[in-house]
């Protein structure tokens, strides 16, 4: 047996499973195409016949996708600053200081990642009336993210954080710069790959949240895509080349981004900062 | 000596938990001195250099620089300069940038910056490497910009945290002289950290050997070299280390007679309590080959290690005794030499306490 051998194998089977993995993102594309009796179609067909490329804006008009993406943007966009913006500073606090109290509060964060969105949302959804906060339900449910979020982002960006060797801002320190210059000038740019890879994270995991969305807000014309999805979605479907469509339009900008980004999400997650 | 002081310490103390890394720390360092501090891994050297610097806080005690007390100031406020021993550049600047990173935050004029950063690198070898990264420079180039980066900001102190142990043997030699000079030519004043006795004998005006957070000795180098007061800076400082061997004073109190095969007797120079244990400490450069109605002990030649220019030679006893000598040797391993002591150079320590006999 040559390990060139053994290579081509593990190789094939990879390419395999990937193909297994990716066959409904195929399969939505070429649904989205048919029409209505194809998709019923035995044999199923596997290139459509007569792609009907209408359907999409077909489906963007009926449906009124502008306003439901743009719920989502908005509620990715605040989640990914509201993340970001305080993960990052617990994050380098966690990755400097040790003693036991940051072991602690490291379990916690771990804790929490580990409890299910289904499972915290009647207390939120309690609290959060009870402050009012159901008002404004898209503020109410980037909250709800952001905590939900935040702790993968802590976690990731902690590690890009604790790539950057502490004496590079000892050596700013004496240089003449105060901890918050240090930081900004000379910490932040050298873990910028990871945090901003990780935020690009958060925003990309927030635009399809659902569980938050679909119960706390109410209001059609302030629900994002994932919500908006699933009511099109009713027990007695048919229209699954208008679902597949609806669906298409939903992924694919986030699909885009992450294939044109990916060499920067890869390099980001495992280089650290240095290079 | 009459300039005056730019850094004192005075009983400066520091805690890491329970652990007590610098025990009443007093240094005095006059204006324009060099000053080494050495002792082995461990010993709470880098521990005090970043306490200098306002990298670690102290727990007790006063730190004076130009006669500003900085115990309480952050290192921003302190104006000293730091090279660190992993260099500290950093990554996303180029050298220019490296260099005069502390005037920007000064807000020197973009217009001097450049000029400033010329002017350096020009001073220590760097002008063509000016727009090039970190990365892509040798160690030996690393080293000499993070000395620029301290360089241009004509600090009231220079701090060198073991600056050269990442460097090859000649390069370090090199190096060696190229910092002494630059601290004459700045007039500055250096506390330089190094565990190589080497560097602080060779470089430093006064060297403060330290030892599990004290300082067990502080004098010039020579001082230290002749009169070493303990065991322990005896034997740190000098290469190869001092031979001891336990010996036992004689009844007149002016010989000692060592605790080694025939039990040789050897004349002293200073008078002693009759009968005290000791330990006598020789160096090797100090022992002579001699013929033997003259010598006065002869020992079997176990080891011998030539440079060229030195012979080492290991000679068999308990513990092994070793010389330097200049000239060739005309012996081989096996052969029983006569050996002649310098009597004048002898150090004698109390065995318990370990402190020089006087
Ligand atoms: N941050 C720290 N926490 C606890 N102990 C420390 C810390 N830094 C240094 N020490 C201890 O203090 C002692 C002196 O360290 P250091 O000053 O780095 O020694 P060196 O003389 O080798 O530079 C060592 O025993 C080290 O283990
Ligand atoms: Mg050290």
């Amino acid at each position: 047996m040559t390990s060139n051998r053994i290579q081509y194998t593990l190789l094939g089977i990879a390419v395999i499973f990937a193909l297994v993995y990716l066959f409904p993102l195929y399969w939505m594309y070429v649904t989205a195409l048919k029409s209505g009796t194809e998709i019923f179609a035995i044999p199923p067909t596997f290139v459509p016949n007569e792609p009907n490329w209408g359907v999409f804006g077909y489906v963007w008009e009926v449906r009124g996708m502008g306003k439901f993406l743009w719920n989502s943007l908005v509620i990715a966009t605040g989640t990914m600053i509201i993340t970001a913006g305080l993960g990052t500073g617990c994050a380098y606090v966690l990755a400097r200081y040790r003693n036991v109290w940051i072991d602690v509060a490291l379990f916690l964060i771990l804790m929490l990642q580990v409890l299910p969105a289904s499972l915290m949302i009647t207390p939120l959804f309690v609290g959060f009336s009870q402050i009012g906060l159901l008002n404004t339900p898209r503020f109410a449910v980037i909250l709800a993210v952001s905590a939900k979020a935040m702790p993968f982002f802590v976690i990731l960006v902690r590690a890009t954080f604790m790539a950057v060797p502490g004496e590079l801002e000892e050596a700013a320190l004496v240089d003449g710069n105060s901890r918050v210059g240090a930081f900004v000038s000379i910490v932040l740019p050298l873990a910028k790959n990871g945090v901003l890879v990780s935020a690009i994270l958060i925003f990309m995991q927030a635009f399809g949240e659902f569980v938050y969305s679909k119960s706390i807000i109410q209001d059609v014309n302030l629900q994002p895509a994932s919500v908006g999805l699933n009511a099109f979605m009713g027990p007695n479907t048919i229209e699954w080349n208008n679902i597949m469509a609806y669906a298409t339009i939903y992924v694919t900008p986030i699909l885009a981004a992450f294939v044109l980004l990916q060499q920067r999400i890869v390099a980001g997650l495992t280089s650290g900062a240095l290079k | 000596m009459t300039s005056p002081l730019q850094i004192e310490l005075k009983a400066v103390n520091k805690y890491y938990g329970n652990f007590h890394a610098l025990k009443n720390i007093d240094l005095a360092v006059p204006s324009g001195t060099f000053v080494a501090l050495v002792g082995p891994s461990g010993c709470g050297k880098s521990t005090l250099l970043r306490s200098l610097a306002g990298l670690e806080e102290t727990s007790g005690g006063k730190m004076e620089i130009a006669g500003v007390d900085v115990t309480d100031m952050p290192p921003r406020k302190r104006d000293v300069a730091m090279v660190f021993q992993s260099y500290a550049l950093y990554p996303h600047m180029t050298v220019a940038q490296n260099l005069t990173y502390s005037l920007r935050i000064q807000k020197v004029a973009k217009a001097e910056l450049r000029a400033a950063a010329e002017k350096v690198a020009a001073s220590i070898g760097l002008t063509e490497l000016l727009d090039r990264y970190p990365r892509e420079l040798s160690g030996g180039q690393r080293q000499r910009v993070a000395m620029g980066r301290a360089i241009i900001r004509n600090p009231k102190v220079f701090l060198f945290d073991e600056p050269l142990s990442n460097l090859d043997a000649s390069l370090r030699v090199q190096m060696r002289k190229e910092i002494r000079a630059l601290h004459d030519r700045l007039g500055a004043t250096t506390v330089y950290v190094t565990h190589d006795q080497i560097e602080a004998m060779t470089m430093a005006d006064h060297v403060v050997v330290l030892r599990a957070g004290v300082i067990e000795q502080q004098a010039s180098p020579m001082t230290l070299y002749e009169r070493p007061t303990s065991k322990f800076v005896a034997g740190f400082i000098g290469s190869p280390a001092m031979n001891f061997i336990e010996g036992k004073i004689c009844d007149n109190g002016t010989s000692v007679m060592l605790e080694m095969a025939g039990a040789p007797k050897l004349d002293i120079v200073q008078k002693v309590t009759p009968n005290m244990p000791v330990t006598v400490g020789i160096r090797p450069e100090h022992i002579r080959v001699a013929p033997s109605e003259e010598c006065d002990f002869s020992l079997p030649v176990t080891l011998i290690e030539t440079t060229g220019t030195m012979s080492y030679v290991s000679l068999g006893t308990a513990p092994e005794l070793s010389l330097m000598l200049t000239d060739r040797t005309v012996f081989s391993v096996g052969d029983n030499i006569g050996l002649v002591v310098d009597k004048a150079r002898i150090h004698l320590f109390d065995p318990k306490t370990e402190q020089a006999i006087t």
